[in-house]
């Protein structure tokens, strides 16, 4: 059985970012592009302080991408004349934030990061399922799974925690199933903020998530 | 529920050819001459596609049609898994200002799918040179688990001025060739690929043994110069697939000629072999580095000259280095390989080890 370890939605005006990374640091994240401060401050809030040096993957998912660093680098490659600042080029490779956060997560051993296709669908039966299977397979002790997007308006993170221990405070577990229960959730990106009200309801003892766009899976949640 | 899954088949072009058997024979012929790329006043060598469209999205198209060729016909449902580092950036490059990027990042696999005559789930994964591991690992997790039966995993990596400025702006380019594990070494050479491999349940040829990612967040572009993590991907790799350092027969390096991975790699292959170091065969100097293509299109290769006991000789090394002291392959070579390990090491601090092993 896997446990929930932890829920959690964040969203941030832009230009607040450095600052909440300041907040949970003490200090600034130098060259970090909004995905890795999102990535950092997320990370940290779903992980406390002595579950940091387990083994842990990270698996996340974006619609945006690095979308607004990806216009800056185009005008500076198509209309500028010299080759673009290595900072700009750094920040649409979203693989680096995995990186730059490894030093504040020592037990991070891999991480994915699974850009979207469409707008207002995620992905999350997939990154569920996968984070499953690697934890029964003891591949890891403990699996970060999010949802980072930013825009020109809002930066915003969502998470879920899992674990393989049993832990004292976990909401819920987690399994692969193969029926849904008979209440569901649409894979969209804010999964985790509409699990928090299911949770902090008194609905039925079981939630699954069916994607329509991602196979057979369907991952069950259940009341602890 | 735990089940083997296997290599049904792959497909690939790439500057060498348009085959995994044709690349095979010609990186067996010696053949590793680079074309250029341009950008600004500076050329760098450039490994291209042999198409001569100049539409960006039309040659993309004429591409991803003939890997489908090559892959034969699918059932429309089987799951795509697309791995890339820049996807259509060069199409928006070619259109110009105003830029109109899309908002689903990988809206462009979409399309992908679409020319692949692929109507099923579809997932992208964007993790730099790693990418096409990380979506192999994915769909080999899900098949083993018993949650698909096949999927075709896509590795798609097409010229951009963006990635080639980036590389060249950190100075990660070498203004002649690439030279993995030399003295001379002082660089990458760029390259485009589309490779498509068919993971299935049903036995084939090649079953994949162990397959492991890690990340090493030493620095953004490269990964601590005393290979520690990873030689721990690769230990993890060689535990999941309960073999030990010496049933390893082939080492396929991420050797591509930088002075800083290549050194890395050097120390972490010395930390898990010792002196019983495998056959080491970097293909980079022959197909450049193409990034988030370089996994699947170095797999795809790799099979077709195993599957033909032809072993080609690692173009581009001559002077060894003293602190690397390791020599990869300078003679062809006809031995029978059973085991082979697949080493990634990417920029942003992916890193991945893949065993593949001959089945019945």
């Amino acid at each position: 059985m896997i446990n929930l370890a932890a829920v959690l939605s964040q969203s941030f005006a832009p230009a607040e970012l450095p600052a909440a990374v300041r907040a949970v640091l003490g200090k600034p994240l130098r060259r970090a592009a909004p995905l890795t401060q999102l990535a950092l401050v997320g990370a940290l809030a779903c992980l406390p302080a002595e579950r940091r040096a387990l083994p842990t993957a990270l698996l996340w998912q974006s619609t945006s991408g690095p979308r607004l660093e990806t216009l800056t680098l185009l005008d500076e490659v198509c209309a500028g004349s010299a080759e673009p600042m290595p900072y700009d080029f750094l920040a649409t490779q979203p693989a680096i934030a995995a990186a730059q956060i490894q030093s504040f997560l020592p037990g991070l051993q891999t991480a994915m990061h699974l850009p979207l296709d469409r707008e207002g669908v995620a992905n999350w039966s997939l990154l569920l399922s996968l984070a499953i299977v690697w934890l029964n397979e003891g591949r890891c002790a403990q699996v970060l799974c999010a949802q980072l997007d930013h825009a020109i308006d809002v930066a915003s993170g969502h998470w879920l925690a899992l674990s393989r221990a049993p832990l004292e405070n976990s909401p819920a577990s987690l399994q692969l199933a193969k029926g849904a229960a008979s209440e569901s959730l649409p894979d969209t990106p804010d999964l985790p903020a509409r699990l928090a009200k299911w949770l902090a309801g008194n609905g039925s003892p079981t939630l699954s998530l069916h994607s329509p766009v991602a196979m057979k899976l369907t991952v069950e949640f259940t009341r602890l | 529920m735990t089940r083997p899954v296997y290599i049904a088949k792959t497909a690939l072009l790439c500057a060498r050819g348009n085959s995994p058997a044709a690349v095979a024979s010609a990186l067996w012929n010696g053949e590793c001459s680079a074309g250029q790329r341009k950008l600004g006043e500076r050329a760098f060598p450039y490994f291209g596609l042999p198409l001569d469209e100049h539409d960006w999205m039309v040659r993309t198209e004429q591409a991803i049609r003939q890997v489908a060729g090559q892959l034969g016909k699918l059932p429309p449902e089987t799951p795509l898994f697309v791995a890339s580092s820049s996807f259509q950036i060069g199409h928006f490059e070619q259109l110009g200002a105003p830029f109109e990027l899309p908002f689903a990042a990988a809206s462009f696999s979409r399309q992908i799918g679409d020319w692949l005559g692929l109507s099923g789930a579809r997932t992208s994964f964007s993790n730099a040179c790693t990418s096409g591991f990380s979506a192999l690992d994915a769909a080999r997790s899900l098949i083993a688990a018993g949650l698909i039966d096949d999927a075709i995993v896509l590795g798609v990596e097409l010229a951009n001025d963006s990635t080639l400025a980036g590389f060249a702006a950190m100075e990660l380019l070498s203004r002649t060739a690439g030279r993995p594990f030399d003295a001379r070494r002082d660089g990458l050479v760029l390259g485009e690929a589309v490779a498509a491999v068919h993971l299935s349940a049903k036995p084939a040829t090649w079953r994949i043994a162990g397959l492991r990612t890690g990340l090493d967040g030493f620095s953004t572009t490269g990964p601590n110069p005393d290979g520690s993590r990873i030689a721990d991907v690769t230990v993890d790799c060689l535990k999941e697939a309960i073999l030990k350092a010496a049933d390893i027969e082939l080492i396929k390096l991420q050797a591509a000629g930088s002075p800083g991975t290549d050194l890395a790699e050097a120390n972490a292959l010395r930390s898990v072999f010792g002196q019983h170091m495998p056959l080491l065969l970097s293909l980079k100097p022959g197909l450049g580095h193409t990034l988030g293509a370089s996994g699947l299109a170095e797999l795809a290769v790799l099979l077709a000259c195993l599957d033909a006991d032809k072993i080609p000789a690692t173009a581009g090394f001559s002077k060894v280095d003293p602190e690397i002291a390791l020599f990869p392959m300078v003679e062809r070579s006809t031995e029978h390989i059973e085991r082979a390990l697949l080493n990634l090491i990417g920029f942003g601090g992916g890193l991945a080890s893949l065993i593949v092993e001959r089945h019945g």
